[in-house]
């Protein structure tokens, strides 16, 4: 019960937070959010099922495409967006899982970056489609309606910043369920040894397939919520720095311990706001940061915390 | 008596390296059957043959009669095999306990989205198989390590959970590669009790791949010897080993690697 409650009073210190913050900081926690989701999507393939991705990026833009590419041409709400682009992307995490269940270690994380590549290549070549350079615009977000009624209004910044802690919010916890269900546990096997995992009888394609799925699909419901906050889409908002900026929040907060990654995002988020003009630095302190972090301390902040606790 | 495994003809290459060369190996039901022989003699990628970690350049093999030749690890897994490895394998970053439930996973009922939603049913089925867990940790005198992590055992003590393990899936096959590696002398009379009630109590098969030539005399109603990757000798272990073809194997072998070097 715990983990849940611990969830739930920083759930609700994020919902009053609008009221004493402004507009800026706002879309600041925001952006952490979205973050947040990335970096516990990454976790799952990559800290307990062992697949290092690369790729987190592009399932990102593929959500955030998705969203824009619906909305321009079915003029499709959000609530519609958001299980399409988790859909959309998840199809493409599996077909990434593929090669996976060949290729390990630096062989896969090649061909995550290879994938990464691809995704940016067509959505900034395919013009006709995505919009190239210029990519997709999108409307003020639809409010929340039922049997006619306005339920809630997501014009403005306040509302939209609810709808997405409660988007993150409903990520965290099936993300939390799936680390810890059977799955999980499998999840963890396969990373440990998988030929003992296949050995007492787990099926390792279902574990690495469905790992790269949820990760995807988590990644995907953050670009359906980036694409509607930024009120449009670019393909140079799902680089490969992106994927690196979320591998660097996993690593730093510890992979495969679930609460690690995302304060390593909400750390990776927070610091440039705090660092004033040194921002722009960002990116060369991000790698500084990551290079000590895999020298000095490969299990990340709470992995070496949750060693000590353990000895 | 009926066979539980039958491999025959079975091959294996690497590379140049014919490991394992046209080699018939049968296990009746309720027997233990020993497989020895030098070292590097393909006793171990017989073993992986027989459970699906390599599978056959050549040859057939059948459990219970039915053709698995083709077939994937986890698939033989779950057909009643289960096995401990020469060098030790453990999950790391699990409990001992947590080890033992991943083996049972296979035969739980409840989906792994009754699991997923926390589904009492799905919750109780983890709980029994935690509980099958203690039980057996239990009855190797272990159950203090349930909640340790795996590295916090001795050698010996990681090699009865591997055994522990391999009896959670509830097999009808136990393959065996040389569990007696590091015991001390009277840690293997405690494993030659162990795996003789493994047979007598659980009825279950054994294929035993032994250098400790005690617990092959001891244990094996018959004992197939390799050499080189092929079958040199088969028969009831006292006359086995008085066999010149076997003595010379392995009085042998010392010299005759270093003559090919
Ligand atoms: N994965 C492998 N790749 C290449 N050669 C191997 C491999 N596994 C075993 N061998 C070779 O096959 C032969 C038999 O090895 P092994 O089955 O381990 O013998 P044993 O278990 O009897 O000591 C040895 O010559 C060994 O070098
Ligand atoms: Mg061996």
């Amino acid at each position: 019960m715990k983990p849940y409650l611990i969830g739930l009073a920083v759930a609700l210190v994020l919902a009053v937070a609008p009221f004493v913050l402004g507009g800026y900081e706002t879309n600041v926690l925001m952006m952490m959010l979205f973050f947040v989701i990335l970096a516990v999507g990454l976790d799952l393939v990559a800290g307990y099922c062992g697949q290092f991705s690369f790729a987190t990026g592009a399932f990102y833009g593929l959500g955030a495409y998705t969203a824009a590419i619906m909305s321009r041409d079915l003029g499709s709400p959000i609530w519609l967006n958001l299980p399409a682009g988790a859909v959309v992307a998840g199809l493409f995490g599996l077909l990434l899982g593929i090669p996976a269940l060949r290729l390990k270690g630096h062989f896969l994380a090649i061909v995550t970056i290879a994938f990464q590549t691809i995704v940016y290549l067509v959505i900034s070549q395919w013009t006709s489609f995505t919009g190239g350079q210029v990519g997709v615009s999108l409307p003020n977000p639809a409010p929340l309606t039922a049997f006619g009624v306005t339920l809630v209004q997501l014009g403005s910044l306040r509302s939209y910043y609810w709808l997405t802690l409660a988007v993150a919010v409903i990520c965290l916890l099936l993300a939390w369920r799936l680390a810890h269900s059977r799955l999980g546990s499998e999840w963890i096997a396969i990373r440990d040894d998988e030929t003992l995992a296949a050995a007492v009888g787990i099926d390792t394609t279902r574990g690495k397939l469905t790992a790269f799925i949820a990760s995807a699909a988590l990644a995907g419901v953050a670009g359906v919520l980036t694409a509607h906050a930024m009120r449009g889409v670019t393909p140079d908002d799902f680089t490969i720095w992106i994927s690196a900026t979320v591998v660097a929040m996993m690593v730093l907060g510890g992979r495969g311990t679930f609460i690690g990654p995302i304060l390593g995002a909400v750390f990776l988020v927070l610091m440039p706001e705090v660092l004033g003009r040194l921002a722009e630095y960002k990116m060369l302190i991000y790698g500084s940061l990551l290079v000590l972090a895999i020298t000095l301390m490969p299990e990340g902040v709470i992995g070496r915390l949750r060693r000590r606790a353990a000895r | 008596m009926s066979k539980i495994i039958e491999a025959k003809g079975i091959t294996k290459r690497f590379g140049g390296v014919v490991a394992v060369n046209a080699v018939d190996l049968s296990v009746e039901k309720g027997q233990i059957v020993g497989l020895i022989g030098p070292n590097g003699s393909g006793k171990s990628t017989m073993v992986n043959l027989v459970t699906g970690e390599l599978l056959a350049d050549e040859g057939g093999l059948l459990f219970n009669g039915h053709d698995i030749s083709r077939m994937p690890l986890y698939k033989r897994a779950r057909l009643g095999m289960a096995r401990s490895f020469q060098m030790l394998r453990l999950f790391h970053s699990l409990s001992v306990e947590e080890n033992l439930v991943l083996a049972s996973h296979m035969r739980m009922t409840t989906s792994v989205v009754d699991s997923l939603f926390g589904r009492a049913a799905a919750r109780e089925e983890t709980e029994r198989a935690r509980a099958k867990a203690r039980e057996l940790l239990a009855w190797f005198d272990l159950q203090e390590f349930a909640e340790r992590p795996v590295t916090a055992m001795s050698i010996g003590q990681q090699r009865m959970v591997e055994i522990a393990r391999g009896l959670m899936s509830e097999p009808t096959l136990l393959v065996l590669d040389e569990p007696a590696a590091g015991l001390s002398p009277p840690n293997v009379d405690k494993l030659i009790v162990l795996i003789r009630r493994l047979r007598d109590e659980f009825g279950i098969s054994i294929l035993l791949v032994e250098h400790v030539m005690r617990v092959v005399r001891d244990l094996c109603d018959r004992v197939v010897v390799l050499d080189s990757g092929q079958k040199i000798a088969e028969g009831v272990p006292d006359v086995v080993v008085k066999d010149p073809v076997v003595v010379e194997a392995y009085i042998g072998s010392g010299w005759k690697r270093r003559a090919q070097a």
